[in-house]
């Protein structure tokens, strides 16, 4: 029975010397990550643009990190995704520095389609939710998460078409003026082809314009787009219809239908 | 009769006496003095999780009490009460001061709120297992000396 306390107090005291040993040095090890944050970079790539957030780790602890992973989600205010990246760093061996980068990439042609035209017309806020765990030591799982709000200015905001007039051009053809407006709110430059075809009560293409535009970034634009509708067709303009505007860039094309009158 | 106690006094109790003062303070300095003082000032208190001076400080109390209680009856039935007690006292601590071994913290850092889930249930494993080899050596103890009581033969 003497033994068996004796083995059972060496055992206790030896596990609460690890226990101690552990919980110093672990404490020590955090104090001694660091964690640098690079500047948001953006890059042009083949579908749209790619953010890129580059960051180091210095581990200077005792302890080794593993499973570092970093996500983000991207939800509009409906709560649909539009992205979602995770980066993964599998190990930070002690006394090394390990160099990453969480790259988002933006396919603009998906975030222009028809599903997205709300965003393309009216301002809004992107919801960005940030998750971010590790292990310490193998034994001690981290989990880091924050929720952060982006504006998203629309690259169409306030977008309207004036009253359209009409006047004779030749025998065949008549000249019509097409008030645009809209403002660009994005954070991008919009160049590119704005198209715009109108369509009668009857759903009869009644004129079609098209103007080359470059609009800078927080900058209005307003102008008149010229067409040529036949004489026969001039009759059969209505005080109300639909407009269907397309855009084109080298990258994406958009469009979207929009009543008028 | 006077004699005899003041014999007790010397022999007996004096000796406990100051063992359990000098275990009580090196338990103390053990304990409060050096995690506090290997724990860098400089961190800011808004970022932690809880206040590390004042939890340190309770669980400096918990053990120089526990470790002045267990020196004074050392050797005794009740030194091993103590010592089951302290172990499940410990266990009981770390339970509720690590919220079962997963803290979860919201940190305000600039204009983010920031969650923080810290897993350290395998710490607290670990702790838990080690108070429970405490009981069971003094429920071992405390068995062997009633044998030793019950099985003492007074030839006087």
């Amino acid at each position: 029975m003497k033994i068996a306390i004796k083995m059972l107090s060496i055992a206790t005291i030896i596990l609460w010397i690890v226990i101690f040993f552990f919980s110093v040095t672990a404490v020590y090890s955090v104090m001694n990550v660091g964690i640098n944050l690079g500047k948001v970079q953006m890059l042009p790539s083949s579908k749209g643009i790619i953010f890129s957030l580059p960051f180091s780790i210095t581990n200077n602890g005792y302890y080794e990190l593993t499973d570092l992973n970093l996500t983000t989600r991207v939800t509009d205010p409906d709560g649909t995704v539009l992205d979602l990246t995770e980066t993964f760093v599998s190990s930070i061996p002690q006394r090394t520095n390990v160099n990453a980068s969480h790259t988002i990439p933006i396919d603009l042609d998906t975030i222009m389609s028809m599903d997205h035209v709300p965003l393309l017309l009216n301002d809004s806020s992107f919801n960005v939710e940030i998750f971010s765990g590790l292990n310490f030591a193998r034994v001690i799982p981290v989990q880091l998460s924050t929720n952060v709000t982006m504006p998203w200015g629309a690259p169409f905001a306030h977008f309207s078409v004036g009253t359209i007039s009409v006047s004779p051009y030749n025998s065949t053809h008549g000249e019509a003026l097409i008030p645009v407006s809209f403002e660009n709110h994005a954070i991008l430059d919009i160049t590119g082809t704005l198209k715009l075809e109108f369509y009668n009560n009857s759903d009869e293409q009644i004129v079609s314009g098209m103007t080359p535009i470059s609009v800078p970034s927080q900058q209005s634009y307003s102008d008149r787009i010229l067409a040529y509708p036949r004489q026969q067709d001039i009759s059969k303009l209505t005080g109300s219809g639909n407009m269907h505007v397309i855009f084109e860039t080298p990258m994406f094309t958009v469009e979207w239908w929009e009543p008028y009158g | 009769m006077a004699e005899l106690n003041a014999n007790f006094v010397t022999k007996t109790v004096l000796p406990k006496v100051l063992k359990a003062t000098v275990w009580g303070i090196f338990t103390f300095v053990t304990v409060y003095y050096l995690p506090l003082m290997l724990i860098p000032k400089d961190i800011p208190q808004n970022i932690l999780p809880f206040d590390y001076p004042a939890q340190l400080l309770e669980f400096a109390v918990i053990s120089v009490f526990f470790a002045v209680v267990g020196q004074l009856f050392s050797g005794t039935v009740i030194g091993c009460g103590f010592g089951i007690a302290r172990a499940l006292v410990i266990i009981a601590y770390f339970f509720v001061v690590s919220e079962g071994g997963v803290f979860s913290v919201t940190l305000p850092i600039s204009e983010v709120t920031v969650n923080l889930i810290l897993d350290i249930s395998i710490l607290l494993l670990m702790i838990v297992s080690v108070n429970l080899l405490s009981i069971a050596k003094n429920l071992f103890e405390a068995i062997a000396l009633l044998t030793e009581k019950s099985t003492r033969i007074d030839f006087t």
